[in-house]
């Protein structure tokens, strides 16, 4: 008996560093951005070891204060954030009414099921079949450059997210609650808004989060649309690639810039990204 | 009750919004797929004086008038019906059938290694372990890291003179298969994290007792995993293979970032390639047709999970 | 929105605690000329007359103006934006305009302004344009025609006539003048003048190659022997590691191509005093623009790249013009070939170890060249030099959509003065490199070493640097500029191959052949007979 538990408990000790080395390679390439933005450009390659501030270099603020000090810097963050904002609430106000449906009334010509899996099958689409179009489309409504044309697109691309995920929370509600209130006279939009939908704001909020989070990575429209008025961060984040090269400081720190956003939601998010990314098939 | 025609004012707003934004531009496309488009533009100027807020001509300092110059511009697009002549093209691009290459090779190796290695983590985390609940929040945060900046730091990462893995001598981005390997490792590193999370949420929900009456069966740890958690999970393995396949299907972002699509054409992805040809080269029509094989692939490949799909909705 | 941005903006300016300082920038002489004062607290001085009539103490002719330049994005202190940074509040101040000046990366700057052109957008007055996208902006007429505004004399003083030929033609199209002066391009031979002549490494060199260590070297063939004996020697006491050879700036879609394009020039151009079918011409058959690019000629240029590869660090594949720059500057390779920023650049201690060691030349020459009339290879004769304008001559172009065409005019001739083009051209991050006239050394030139040396150059760095600029501007053979619509995707194309090849993915002759071939392609797309018409224009052939 003594020994099973010995080699068990050593084996607990090497699932264990299994596991810590596995969250440290996770963690790395963070961590590295961390230290190179930290470091004189002239330390960037000279540093040795894993380059840790103060033991094996001397840190500097100067590329964070050098970056967001910078009207480019802050307009692209103001830019991201007032599209990925608006791209949210839109698709939400689009989104919530349709999951309810549904998720509670029954269509007939075409099943629900079936509606569902079509907002789905959005999701999949590749997005250069219709970045070519688009662009002819808001250049025709002088929209090129706009920040309504990266919202509208922004929604379109996250609005499946709320119908999937959020009518996978409603059909979890009991319905009897609802059903009791138009005994009580609520019309349906009633129902909606003071019954189900307090009930999933939980759901509804971690949905947004993740959907903003979806609208503030997007890259391959922003780079399209946008040049100056509606550039967001992931546009400002390639053009630290200038015409002789990489300023790799600045791009640690623009790319720090561009991701804590989305990875703190992804923390705050936790428990429901799985439902969320799996679109609301598996429950988390 | 349900089914009353109020029904409709809940769902139709997002119906006819993806019409508009989706199944709109795709028709468009699938009509520029099939011509040839001229965009050309006439501009005419005209110099009218400057005129000040009370209507006075501005003089200049010699004391002529100033004069500014009124643009009109005419834009004229013509069509021409081409037929499949820009499908058949792809078939005879070398650049084209490259990109088929490197984004079938990309899909297939990057999703395997994302769906095995996340299991194994996920088998691996549903264990009991120290400080279990910090190290899952270490392990989900590439998931919504901004793609481009990514690619970008992976660059500072295989960077080979100086670089953090500069020591392993292996020419990360220099070397086309090398290049490959790379973008492949960018998509594992930051996907490998949503496979684990959702299979570990999955192992975490398996029945305890009908795991224990399993190894009552077998003293193998092993086969009760392959006969027993491996099938409870297949659904879930489903849902994640196919997110992975749709996804990796549109590889832009890191190979933008990390390689240009270099060197030479190793890593120019389908995406990449459609993307340079319709809006660097101004070849749309190719480069819608180059879009639709591509929606096609995609549809293709829903279908196939469509039966399943409705059965989990 | 707009609260939303102040905001961010007032906690971004507080949390560096930077006030906007505003100095007068443009004080006016009893003369008539006027000092700018730049950002640095530099002070330039103007002529009586050289801003034009139109500019002048208490005139503000351009008030209310607003308008929008794009630019190669490199930032407030980077090359070709940075100088537009650096004379905005001059210019402001001059004209009573707002600029706004919209940084697009390298790879999407010409996207962004073909889409607004085709598309008749028309959200910028001017662009800062590569050479190679005439093509499309004057076949187009997407461009603004400036010969009446210079002509005017209205605006800041310049002169087409200060550029060497070669690079003037990159200005205009037809008779219409496009382009303003601003940054010359070509590429030129840096090397170590210490190590090339040094007794201790020449004795070495010559027991093992059987000549003297050539200063400059006069043929490829030279460099190679040299980058080969040098590279994995520690010849240089920056670090402990082995040194190199030859750098290189390879990565696809970031230039890399220049490289070929202006070591090829020697091993292809048929030397000649005007464009025939077989001389001087480098692209394309002039009789029916059959590509030349896999002539034997090119294919040799490339055979004799890939070698000289070899003798630098592999990782230069994946490197852009930056790293490449920092590798020899940081005294790690014996020899790059490259713009006129990195002479500028090694006089920057900041990011240079090499000051005061730097020799330049014009670009050696390949032994033989093909002669495309006989088909085989011919011995260069004696004294033969072939010159390059190699690079975008990064300038300004009015766009035919602008609304304001005279303020943005103001504005690019101010930058095309020469006190302007002077400071723009000593200083290294500006990325404007030299070739006019007043750059030069005397009696070449009107410039004077102590010019140079007031803005922080070392005296023997200037004089080799100048000249070997005056020599590859002046050359008697030129690497013709390829101008015809479709440049763009032409070079693209071979840029990628090159890369291919380079990276060992395909021969020489493979990755020459394959563009061939896809240059056809776009030619049969872009209209065969349109497109030869315009090469004919483009290159002076007269059938």
């Amino acid at each position: 008996m003594a020994v099973v538990k010995k080699r068990s408990s050593l084996a607990d000790g090497f699932y264990s560093l299994l596991a810590i080395f596995a969250a440290m390679v996770v963690f790395f390439p963070l961590y590295w951005a961390m230290s190179t933005s930290l470091r004189n450009p002239r330390d960037t390659f000279t540093v040795s070891g894993v380059g840790v501030p103060w033991l094996d270099f001397e840190p500097t603020l100067k590329n964070w204060i050098d970056q967001l000090s910078t009207a480019e810097s802050v307009n692209a963050l103001a830019n991201s954030t007032i599209i990925s904002i608006s791209a949210t609430a839109l698709a939400l106000l689009l989104g919530l009414p349709a999951a309810y449906a549904l998720a509670r009334f029954r269509f007939k010509l075409i099943p629900n099921k079936d509606l569902t899996v079509w907002f789905l099958s959005q999701r999949v689409l590749p997005p250069v079949a219709t970045v070519i179009p688009f662009f002819l489309v808001m250049n025709t409504f002088g929209l090129l450059d706009t920040h309504v044309a990266l919202i509208l697109i922004n929604a379109t691309f996250i609005l499946p997210f709320v119908v999937v995920i959020v009518r996978q929370t409603f059909l979890d509600l009991p319905i009897e609650l609802e059903e009791a209130a138009f005994v009580d006279g609520a019309s349906f939009l009633q129902a909606f808004l003071r019954i189900a939908l307090p009930l999933a704001l939980p759901a509804v909020v971690a949905t947004a989060l993740i959907i903003f989070a979806f609208a503030w990575n997007e890259f391959l429209f922003a780079i399209t649309i946008a040049d100056q008025n509606a550039r967001t961060i992931p546009v400002h984040m390639a053009g630290a690639v200038d015409t002789r090269g990489v300023q790799f400081w600045f791009m640690a720190v623009r790319s720090l810039i561009a991701m804590i956003p989305p990875v703190v939601i992804a923390l705050l998010a936790q428990r429901y990204i799985v439902r969320g990314l799996t679109l609301g098939a598996v429950k988390g | 009750m349900w089914s009353r025609p109020a029904r409709f004012l809940f769902l139709l707003p997002a119906v006819v919004w993806v019409l508009v934004f989706t199944v709109f531009p795709l028709g468009y496309s699938l009509g520029i797929s099939f011509s040839k488009v001229e965009n050309r533009m006439e501009v005419t100027r005209e110099r009218v004086p400057l005129v000040d807020d009370e209507g006075n001509p501005v003089l200049n300092t010699r004391g002529e008038p100033r004069t500014r110059i009124l643009v009109e511009r005419e834009n004229i697009t013509e069509w021409s019906f081409e037929g499949f002549a820009n499908y058949g093209r792809i078939f005879r691009d070398r650049q084209a059938i490259s990109a088929v290459r490197v984004t079938t090779i990309f899909v297939l190796v990057a999703v395997t290694v994302q769906l095995v290695l996340g299991m194994g983590l996920a088998v691996l985390f549903n264990r009991k372990l120290p400080a279990r609940g910090l190290l899952r929040s270490v392990m989900i945060l590439p998931i919504f890291a901004t793609p481009i900046a990514v690619g970008y730091l992976f660059f500072t990462i295989f960077y080979e003179e100086g670089g953090p893995l500069s020591f392993t001598g292996i020419p990360w981005l220099s070397n086309p298969d090398w290049a490959l390997v790379s973008v492949i490792l960018v998509d594992v590193w930051q996907w490998t994290p949503f496979a684990f999370l959702v299979f570990l949420a999955a192992l975490q929900g398996v029945d305890e007792d009908l795991l224990d009456a399993a190894r009552l069966e077998t003293e193998s740890e092993g086969q009760v995993f392959f006969h027993v958690i491996l099938p409870l999970l297949q659904p879930v393995i489903i849902i994640v293979l196919l997110l992975r396949l749709a996804e990796a299907l549109k590889l832009f972002d890191i190979p933008f970032a990390l390689t240009g699509g270099g060197p030479g054409i190793a890593t120019q992805s389908f995406s990449f390639l459609a993307f340079r040809t319709g809006l660097r080269y101004f070849d749309v029509g190719y480069a819608s047709a180059m879009a639709y094989c591509m929606l096609i692939v995609v549809m293709i490949i829903v279908t196939m999970f469509f039966n399943r799909l409705r059965r989990i909705y | 929105m707009s609260i939303l941005r102040t905001l961010l903006l007032a906690t971004a300016m507080t949390a560096v605690g930077a006030a906007a300082a505003s100095a007068q920038t443009v004080k006016w002489r009893d003369d008539g000329g006027a000092d700018l004062t730049l950002d640095d607290g530099t002070v330039l001085s103007t002529a009586a007359g050289e801003l034009g009539a139109l500019f002048g103490p208490g005139e503000q002719p351009f008030e209310g103006a607003e308008i929008t330049v794009t630019v190669n994005n490199s930032g407030p202190k980077g090359g070709i934006s940075g100088p537009l940074y650096t004379f905005r509040p001059i210019w402001e101040e001059l004209s009573g305009g707002t600029l706004n000046i919209v940084e697009l990366p390298f790879g999407e700057h010409y996207t962004k302004m073909m889409l607004d052109l085709r598309n008749g957008t028309g959200q910028y007055d001017a662009f800062m344009v590569g050479a190679f996208w005439y093509g499309d902006i004057a076949v187009g007429n997407y461009g603004f025609p400036i010969n009446d505004l210079i002509d005017s004399g209205e605006y800041p003083q310049w002169d087409l006539a200060d550029m060497p030929p070669a690079l003037q033609t990159l200005h205009v199209w037809g008779d219409d003048i496009y382009g303003t002066l601003n940054d010359a391009d070509g590429q030129v031979l840096y090397y170590r003048k210490d190590v090339l002549t040094d007794p201790e490494w020449n004795s070495q060199f010559s027991a093992e190659y059987g000549y003297d260590i050539p200063e400059p070297p006069q043929t490829w063939q030279q460099v190679l022997d040299i980058s080969n004996f040098f590279n994995g020697k520690n010849w240089d006491d920056n670090d402990a590691d082995p040194d190199a050879g030859t750098v290189l700036h390879l990565k696809v879609g970031e230039q890399g191509h220049y490289h070929f394009q202006s070591l090829s020039a020697s091993f292809v151009i048929n030397p000649g005093d005007e464009v025939t079918r077989y001389d001087n011409v480098y692209w394309f058959d002039p009789t029916d623009m059959t590509p030349l690019i896999n002539s034997p000629g090119h294919v040799a240029a490339l055979e004799f790249l890939q070698e000289l590869h070899k003798t630098g660090p592999a990782a230069q594949v994946g490197w852009s013009l930056g790293e490449a720059w920092d590798y020899f500057l940081r005294g790690k390779s014996v020899f790059v070939f490259s713009w006129g920023d990195v002479g500028s650049l090694v006089q920057d201690e900041d990011r240079s170890n090499v000051k005061g060691l730097l020799g330049a030349s014009i670009l050696p020459i390949a032994e033989q060249y093909w002669d495309f009339e006989t088909e085989e290879w011919v011995d260069a004769p004696e004294g033969r030099q072939v010159g390059n304008t190699t690079g975008g001559s990064w300038h300004g172009v009015i766009s035919a959509y602008s609304e304001n065409p005279e303020a943005t005019y103001s504005l690019l001739a101010l930058m095309a003065i020469k006190p302007v083009s002077m400071w723009n051209a000593s200083y290294g991050w500006t990325g404007v490199d030299p070739g006019y006239s007043y750059q030069f050394l005397e009696p070449l030139g009107q410039a004077t070493v102590e010019d140079y040396v007031a803005a922080g150059w070392n005296a023997d760095d200037v004089v080799d640097y100048t000249q070997a600029y005056y020599d590859t501007f002046y050359a008697p053979t030129m690497l013709t500029y390829l101008r015809i619509p479709g440049t763009f995707e032409y070079w693209d194309i071979l840029d990628k191959n090159l890369s291919a090849s380079m990276a060992g993915e395909f021969s020489a002759q493979e990755a020459l052949d394959f563009t061939a071939a896809t240059w056809e392609e776009i030619t049969e797309r872009l209209g065969r007979d349109e497109q030869l018409r315009l090469y004919h224009e483009a290159i002076g052939y007269g059938g």
